[in-house]
């Protein structure tokens, strides 16, 4: 129990610090960049503010304080989990996310569903069906990996919205519009994780475990789902923390060509605007996300290979 | 901001555009319904529009604070401003009925209609139009296009219930057009008095359509309003709109947009690309509505503030080696056409001439030899001094489409051959200020939008010079003409419109002929819509669409 508690401890020192560094990184980055945080508020750059306008923006957003003292002033307010107001849409940060999050995890999730089942599925296939489906399967994981989202979301606008009229080719709000966003985001995913999955299942099906499986007369089937999918699907666990970052990043991309609500598209825009709370709001929920997502990961790998080491 | 800030994604939007609409070139156009042309039928009320925008989702719903285009264009279906134009670009009555200038030109009286009501049923009067003048100028709205348009309303006077005077601090030719714009439209003093984030949600004005909800990065909901009757003098009828809601979407995405049109998921669409409009063109179901902004046409800048561009000739050669004509008709599909005026050609008091940006190589070649840049080094480029003759020239993303890039890279080319070396630099918004901010240019190209010719004052007066706290100066040729400013502080001020238009003649002719601007063309607003939508035009003041007067023909 003890290493257990050390585990956790660890995990959770190491998200602090993930967040405190996001923040800091953003905090600063941002103000790096030229132009003036009190003209986004106002409305954008360019936006003519008049300077009565400005002074009483900077006083009311504390702007006109000392660069270290706001960078403080915001820490305080993070701690306390406040995630202050949007400069742009002039909201709760939190109650913004809270609008945008769920429309992301949900398509975020359904790609790591999807990119699973069509990975373990080629790798299974191929496995099975021997060295000229090995070929074919690899083929296409590597196509797939190597496919960009835009393209991808347009090859498919084209095909199942335009020529065939099945899907609606943005967001409507009901399920259908769901399917061409999320298998945008799980195919090259899938490509990925496929690559690794079949590799680790061919070896596990050449191994000296296998052949005494096999001894026992179990059947290729047997072997294959007794004991060498548990071998393909360890590598695929590791990654999936790493694959569910990749997925919120690629939601910028896809909720901006479906005309999605989410995170991907709330940070675009505020990236553009100029708005550092809604920034620091995304990148600290996506950060989290990605804590949360690996620890998971690493616990299952630990459940499914025991010679990581239990807890 | 009257300047025109294009969707965050914009750049993204090019390379999926490009390869989409190549794409959907090759496999052609599918969607070929029958569709009836029959404009003469009787309208049809009820039904739903989806609007899908490609402009930025605004950041508040009320214009007077900040003021930009995106905000103009769904804030024109709910809220009224106190006149607006027609199409010969003459002040018509919409809130107003009547308005009058004192002989002194220093206020303005003007009558607002009887028993409009607000939609939250306060109604529309003298005092409300003062509530909402005083919201303008409060520094806390922070307005920006609102309140330079009233920077001489010093002050307001209740004449009678329904009757308001404007002080001014001088005499100002422009107010009545300032004030159709949508940035100044009328809202109900009771929905000011709510929180600034309030009514950013949800402001209540006179217009045909009400906010019903706005779910952010998604969509806003408009319903009808059923006791609507306050429609500008030209509208095509009178009472409640035909539709019954619209859906206002924002679809950053160029190809996704004219995928959703095409595949019927949207009735309307705006920021319709020239390749696009092109391809749109072939298709029956799929009309084109074309309606250039008003204000400054797209031009590209010369900075007259430093070497080489303090030097007169060098800015007359640097015009004739710029081969804009063929860039435009392949770039652009022959969409936009050809400008030679520093005011968009929707300006009525637009001047032109063409004479003085011929493409002439030969003569630019003479004007650099004779301007002392007669040497050229090893890369054909001009030289004196042992100093290169080349041009800073930062270019916005967001603010430039691609086929402009696409032209200016064209134009780096011509100038190349005459010896001007052109350092195109595609910057992202804030950089592109910053640069503009730092003197660090030549060449520069922004938009700017507003109702009437006295945008040249704001763009060419020496006080544009001045930066703003925030570094952002409109001036940005930085001529500074004693001269051509006397002119545009008296058109200003001028209450005879003869000889407004005459100073306003005479200011474009400095500015054209001292070659400090290359006008390129209007600003691009193009709309592409299902046949079965009818009735849809673009309101004169600032080319936003109405659909007042909108009915499904389906």
């Amino acid at each position: 129990m003890a290493t257990a508690a050390r585990w956790l401890l660890a995990k959770v020192l190491g998200a602090v610090f993930v967040l405190w560094a996001v923040t800091t990184l953003i905090f600063f980055g941002i103000r790096m960049i030229p132009g003036d945080p009190a003209e986004a508020i106002l409305g954008g750059p360019g936006s003519q503010a008049s300077a009565a306008a400005l002074a009483q923006v900077r006083a009311e957003y504390g702007l006109d304080q000392p660069l270290v003292v706001q960078y403080f002033a915001q820490l305080a307010r993070l701690a306390q989990g406040d995630l202050g107001n949007s400069y742009s849409l002039r909201l709760p940060v939190s109650s913004l996310l809270g609008e945008q999050l769920p429309a992301t995890l949900i398509l975020a999730l359904l790609s790591l569903v999807l990119a699973w089942i069509v990975a373990l599925g080629l790798a299974t296939w191929s496995t099975l069906s021997g060295r000229g489906a090995s070929l074919v399967s690899s083929g296409l994981e590597i196509i797939g990996a190597a496919v960009p989202h835009f393209w991808l979301a347009s090859v498919l606008i084209l095909l199942f919205s335009i020529n065939l009229g099945w899907l609606p080719p943005v967001n409507t709000g009901s399920a259908e519009g769901l399917i061409l966003p999320v298998v945008t985001l799980a195919l090259p995913l899938a490509g990925f994780l496929g690559q690794v999955m079949r590799e680790s299942m061919l070896n596990a099906t050449t191994s000296p475990f296998a052949l005494s499986a096999r001894a026992r007369s179990e059947t290729e089937g047997g072997v294959l789902f007794r004991h060498s999918l548990r071998h393909a699907a360890i590598p695929g666990i590791a990654l999936s923390g790493w694959a569910f970052g990749s997925l919120i990043s690629g939601a910028v991309v896809v909720e901006t060509i479906f005309a999605r609500p989410g995170l991907g598209r709330t940070l675009l825009s505020a990236v553009t605007l100029r708005d550092i709370p809604l920034v620091t709001g995304v990148a600290l929920v996506s950060a989290l996300a990605y804590v949360l997502v690996m620890a998971l990961s690493d616990l299952a790998e630990r459940i499914a290979d025991p010679r990581v080491g239990n807890l | 901001m009257s300047t025109q800030i294009r969707s965050a994604s914009a750049r993204f939007s090019t390379a999926v555009g490009t390869i989409f609409v190549a794409a959907l070139l090759l496999t052609g156009c599918s969607s070929t319904e029958p569709e009836s042309n029959q404009s003469s039928q009787t309208p049809v009320s009820g039904g739903n529009l989806a609007y899908a925008t490609g402009d930025a989702e605004p950041t508040c719903l009320d214009p007077h604070v900040g003021g930009n285009y995106p905000q103009a264009l769904v804030s024109t279906q709910y809220l009224e401003p106190l006149v607006s134009l027609n199409n010969d670009g003459e002040i018509i009555p919409w809130l107003a009925t009547s308005w009058e200038e004192a002989e002194d030109g220093l206020s303005w009286t003007i009558t607002v209609r009887e028993n409009v009501q607000f939609t939250d049923g306060t109604p529309l009067n003298a005092e409300a139009v003062r509530a909402n003048i005083e919201h303008l100028k409060d520094p806390e709205t922070a307005s920006s296009t609102g309140f330079l348009a009233l920077a001489k309303v010093t002050g307001t006077e209740i004449v009678g219930g329904y009757t308001i005077r404007l002080n001014l601090s001088e005499p100002d030719s422009a107010l009545m057009e300032s004030l159709s714009q949508p940035w100044l439209a009328i809202q109900s003093p009771t929905a000011l008095e709510r929180s600034k984030a309030e009514n950013c949600e949800s402001p209540v004005g006179t217009g045909p359509f009400i906010v019903d909800e706005w779910v952010k990065q998604n969509s806003i909901t408009l319903i009808r309003n059923e006791d609507y009757n306050s429609p500008p003098a030209d509208a095509g009828h009178k009472g409640p709109a035909y539709l019954e809601s619209i859906t206002w979407r924002f679809i950053p995405d160029s190809a996704s947009r004219y995928a959703a049109l095409q595949a019927g998921e949207i009735d309307v669409i705006d920021n319709a690309q020239p390749d696009t409009i092109d391809s749109a063109a072939k298709n029956d179901s799929i009309e084109h509505l074309d309606a250039p902004r008003p204000g400054a046409s797209n031009r590209i800048e010369l900075n007259s503030s430093k070497p080489p561009f303090n030097e007169p000739l060098v800015r007359e050669a640097f015009i004739h080696s710029a081969n804009v004509d063929a860039g435009i008709s392949s770039l652009f599909f022959d969409t936009a056409e050809r400008s030679y005026s520093p005011l968009s050609s929707v300006e009525e008091l637009s001047y032109e001439d063409a004479e003085l940006f011929t493409y002439d190589p030969k003569e630019a070649n003479r004007l650099l030899d004779k301007a002392g840049w007669d040497q050229r080094d090893s890369q054909g480029y001009r030289v004196k001094d042992g100093k290169q003759l080349s041009l800073e020239f930062p270019v916005s993303t967001n603010q430039s489409i691609p086929a402009e890039v696409s032209l200016f890279e064209q134009i780096q080319a011509t100038a190349k051959e005459v010896g001007f070396k052109i350092d195109l630099n595609l910057l992202d918004l804030s950089s592109w200020y910053g640069a503009l901010a730092e003197n660090n240019y030549d060449l520069v190209s922004a938009p700017y939008t507003k109702v009437g010719p006295d945008v040249l004052r704001t763009l060419y007066h020496s006080d544009g010079i001045v930066p703003a706290p925030s570094g952002y100066f409109a001036n940005l040729t930085q001529v500074d003409s004693p001269e051509l400013d006397k002119l545009l502080t008296e058109a200003s001020r001028q209450t005879d419109p003869d000889r407004r238009a005459a100073l306003y003649e005479e200011a474009q002719k400095l500015i054209l002929e001292g070659y400090y601007i290359l006008p390129l063309y209007d600003q691009q607003n193009h709309f592409l819509y299902r046949s079965s939508v009818e009735g849809l035009r673009a309101l004169p003041t600032v080319s936003t669409p109405t659909f007042y007067d909108v009915w499904l023909n389906r």
